[in-house]
């Protein structure tokens, strides 16, 4: 439904004419992040300021017109996408690192600042940004907040959440807030610890105060080789036992490996039915130490052809290949379905084996590239949307996968959030009563519904789960 | 006024906990959950106590999966009874409170307690993983999952942590643990002046492999505590020129918990201003890098009052840990209100409308 003339010329106010978008054919750009489904907005409002946020939503409000944050659009749930119409709140022209002080090692920064740039400016102090997704490149801080994003070194460092230390957030009645800032321990509820992750539908975040660390002075990566998933899988539980938490813990299965491989060139053996990417850093006589008792680990589960990098160039060619991975499938076919879910660490053999017989039922191709040593899988399903049929293949398969995935007591997702592709598995983990918790949160800060409705809760209105009901491990294990 | 003496429960499961919550809460009587009593003076002065309500029959641990390195416990369970059941298996919780032993996993979580670990490893904010409550109208509701990673949903772990059980009753916990360090050394100095202490902990940061506690004390002693490869720690040990200690120095440490005490919280830059503002000759022990000052207080209404204008003036906040009802009341527990209180009370009337739990204790 069109906005009102009256409202489109009250945004224009706030925001600037130029910083309203409201032609059909404009809107189609902002339909879609990077999942599947799409939606057009309405409008979209490009604001520059709090001040500016907070008009919007005030005025969103007083006409109950669904507001929809919205930072780079490389979101994997659909968190991004207006189902239900309404205002695209694209958050990118607030773009400005504010302060970086090297001191207290803290960042302010805007949400529409891109993640790798937060890290290139710390990088001038000697300090990083830990939270590292791989759309570093083109994500942004604000869109990394409201899923609290992960990434490959997130194993030894935390998620995003624990990062974070205060924020600026718009909440639906337009009213401007600081929650959580540089001193430990607030007085009262965390709220700050609530938002984070809360994928657009508390609150617009609109300044982050984050946490910056030292880089480390020495970073050892070492590829290794595995003649199949399981003597990997196997290596990444030895390690751990060994009491040591590495850096970062990737895998990659065989078809990654091969697409990687004719894209990068990165020496990544394409004979191997699995390979890891392990990185430790420290000082050098702890990187040293670690990597060694790891090389033995490695060999003593059927590890071969090791491969440490000697230069920090091996080593970006060696991550090239990790962080491209998900493009360089686009050479065995153009569209890709990633999914995400987590198991205990120690399921992860049985789980990528029913992901595979999963997709030898559909006879879909799947590529396996993912965060191994938090039990963070990505099951990437292949796949030419040229074929109509197709998608609804895609769809079931993807499901049957998540479904396993919480039959072996994981978790519907481990960093991309739920947004509107998971919402209806909700009740397979969640009880009724576990997801009325969750609403009475939604309706303390949200009582209209205005922010980003039809995410995160299963929506009655909307496709279901084929497969319903708790699964027999959630329902067991109540006290998850 | 006639002031019965509460009565006591103690359910032997999570469904008889919910359950007598949520007969009190029909009766519109007030309930103090209670694990190990360690921070029974926490907070404000108790408007109504009818009930008190024990956890300390829930004290089993309900899954310890090694390899995933995962545990999940009922709230009961005291951290003493966690950690051993964890050291068998060569892992252990970062979670070192002070006024031990007999804190429970529910108690702590609600108190919101840490100790010089935090320094490496972070709150129980960076490593609780899963939650179960109670709530007033007696459901029992989870949140989270027993993975390392978990996205689905709002955080709920986040608004019970240190919230006091003012929103519903933690019955059980997990939590993300770790493998034992490979090589684990502690050191201690004495230094002759505050100054000279205090640099002497900058010196000790400022290491390429930092110190995963470091505890600097008022009498002008510093500890810390090396965690990591042996190569590595024994390089730290040696360049940074500390006696060896013996670890038994931590629970000791652990032990304080002084008759009337507070926390106070400020950023990492602002410790050494609000150190230097105590009144002269206080006892007190803090946490430099995390920000976090414990303050053993002899002193009158005032003294408590002029700090706590110093650590909000700081960005940060005093807390009374423990103290006489009367010193409580008079400078009341928490300080000022937060900026956000209106929210936080749209939380506690949307889960706790009747006020059943601790009324009047905490913010809200
Ligand atoms: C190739 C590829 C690799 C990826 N790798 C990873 C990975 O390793 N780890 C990982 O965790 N994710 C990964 N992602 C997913 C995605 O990049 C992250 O979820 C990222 O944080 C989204 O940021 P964004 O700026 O694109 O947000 P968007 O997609 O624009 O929005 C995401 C959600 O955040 C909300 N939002 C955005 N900005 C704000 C704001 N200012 N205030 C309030 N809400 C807001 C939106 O409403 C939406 O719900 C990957 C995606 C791709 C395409």
């Amino acid at each position: 439904m069109p906005l009102q003339e009256s409202v489109l010329t009250t945004l224009r106010k706030i925001v600037g004419r130029d910083h309203v978008i409201d032609s059909a054919n404009d809107l189609r750009i902002f339909e879609r992040d990077a999942s599947i489904e799409g939606a057009a907005p309405d409008a979209v409002v490009l604001p520059a300021t709090n001040d500016e946020v907070a008009a919007v939503i005030k005025v969103a409000a007083q006409h109950r017109i669904p507001v929809v944050p919205r930072g780079a659009g490389t979101g994997l749930s659909g968190g991004a996408v207006t189902i239900r119409g309404g205002i695209a709140l694209q958050m990118t022209r607030m773009r400005r690192i504010l302060e970086i002080d090297p001191v207290g090692q803290t960042a302010l920064v805007e949400p529409g600042v891109v993640n790798q740039e937060l890290s290139l400016a710390a990088a001038a102090h000697g300090l990083f940004y830990a939270p590292d997704p791989s759309s570093q490149k083109a994500c942004t801080i604000g869109g990394n907040a409201a899923e609290n994003s992960g990434g490959p070194h997130c194993l030894y460092y935390g998620v995003t959440t624990n990062h974070v230390l205060g924020m600026e957030v718009v909440f639906a009645d337009g009213t401007v807030h600081w929650v959580s800032g540089d001193a430990p321990d607030r007085v009262g509820l965390d709220l700050c610890g609530v938002l984070v992750g809360s994928e657009g539908t508390l609150c617009a975040i609109t300044k982050i105060k984050v946490r910056l660390l030292r880089v480390p002075p020495t970073i050892a990566t070492l590829l290794a080789a595995f003649p199949t998933i399981e003597t990997a899988s196997q290596a990444v539980s030895a390690i751990i036992a060994h009491g040591i938490v590495p850096a970062a813990l990737e895998m990659m299965d065989q078809v990654t490996v091969g697409a990687v491989e004719a894209h990068y060139h990165a020496g990544y053996p394409t004979d191997a039915g699995a390979v890891l990417l392990v990185e430790v850093d420290g000082i050098a006589e702890s990187t040293r130490e670690l990597m060694s008792a790891i090389r033995d680990e490695l060999t003593a589960n059927h590890g071969y052809a090791l491969r440490e990098a000697k230069t920090p160039v091996e080593r970006d060619l060696l991550w090239a290949g990790r962080k491209g991975a998900i493009g360089a499938l686009g050479r065995i076919k153009p569209n890709y379905y990633l999914h995400d879910g987590v198991v205990p660490r120690t399921k992860l053999p049985q789980i990528l084996s029913a992901v595979g017989e999963i997709g030898e039922h559909y006879k879909l191709p799947v590529a396996n590239v993912f965060h191994a040593g938090d039990g963070n899988l990505h099951p990437n399903i292949l796949f030419d949307l040229r074929d109509r049929e197709i998608l609804h293949q895609v769809e079931s398969a993807g499901e049957e996968m998540l479904r396993a995935v919480v039959e072996f007591g994981g978790a519907l997702s481990g960093e991309h959030g739920i947004g509107l592709e998971k919402s209806a598995f909700m009740p397979w983990v969640f009880s009724p009563d576990d997801l009325r918790t969750m609403h009475q949160v939604k309706d303390a800060f949200d009582a209209e519904g205005i922010m980003n409705p039809g995410k995160i809760f299963p929506d009655p209105g909307r496709k279901q789960a084929r497969m319903p009901g708790r699964t027999g491990l959630a329902s067991e294990a109540q006290w998850w | 006024m006639v002031v019965n003496a509460p009565a006591v429960e103690k359910p032997a499961t999570a469904e008889e906990l919910a359950h007598a919550l949520h007969e009190a809460s029909e009766s519109r009587l007030a309930v103090t959950p209670i694990g190990g009593g360690r921070a029974s003076e926490m907070g404000d002065p108790l408007e109504r106590c009818d009930v008190e309500l024990h956890t300390s029959r829930l004290d089993r641990v309900l899954e310890h999966s090694q390899g995933d390195m995962v545990v999940s416990v009922e709230a009961g369970i005291t951290i003493e009874s966690l950690q051993s059941e964890l050291f068998r298996k060569g892992q252990f919780l970062p979670l070192d409170p002070f006024n031990s032993p007999g804190h429970t996993i529910g108690g702590l979580l609600a108190a919101g307690w840490t100790g010089p670990l935090r320094q490496r490893f972070g709150s129980p904010r960076d490593f609780l993983i899963g939650i179960r409550l109670a709530l007033p109208d007696g459901r029992l509701a989870s949140a989270g999952g027993r993975v390392v990673k978990n996205v689905s949903g709002y955080d709920m772990m986040k608004l019970h942590l240190g919230a006091m059980g003012s929103l519903g009753v933690i019955v059980a916990a997990s939590f993300k643990v770790f493998p034992n360090a490979l090589h684990d050394v502690t050191v201690d100095i004495a230094c002759a002046s505050f100054e000279d202490a205090w640099a002497a902990g900058e010196r000790a940061m400022a290491l390429p492999l930092p110190p995963a506690a470091l505890e600097l004390l008022s009498s002008g002693r510093l500890m810390a505590r090396f965690l990591g490869s042996r190569d590595a720690v024994e390089r730290m040990v040696s360049e940074l020129r500390w006696n060896r200690a013996d670890p038994s120095i931590w629970v000791e440490h652990s032990r304080r918990g002084p008759s009337s005490w507070a926390r106070i919280a400020v950023p990492r830059h602002k410790v050494h201003s609000t150190l230097t503002s105590l009144p002269a000759g206080s006892e007190w022990w803090a946490s430099p890098g995390v920000g976090i000052v414990h303050w053993s207080v002899e002193s009158g209404v005032e003294t408590v009052r002029e700090a706590r204008a110093t650590a909000e003036a700081a960005g940060g906040s005093l807390v009374m840990m423990a103290g006489p009802d009367e010193l409580r009341r008079k400078v009341g527990a928490w300080g000022s209100p937060p900026p956000t209180l209106e929210l936080m009370m749209r939380l506690k009337n949307a889960f706790d409308p009747g006020r059943t739990l601790n009324p009047g204790r905490f913010v809200v």
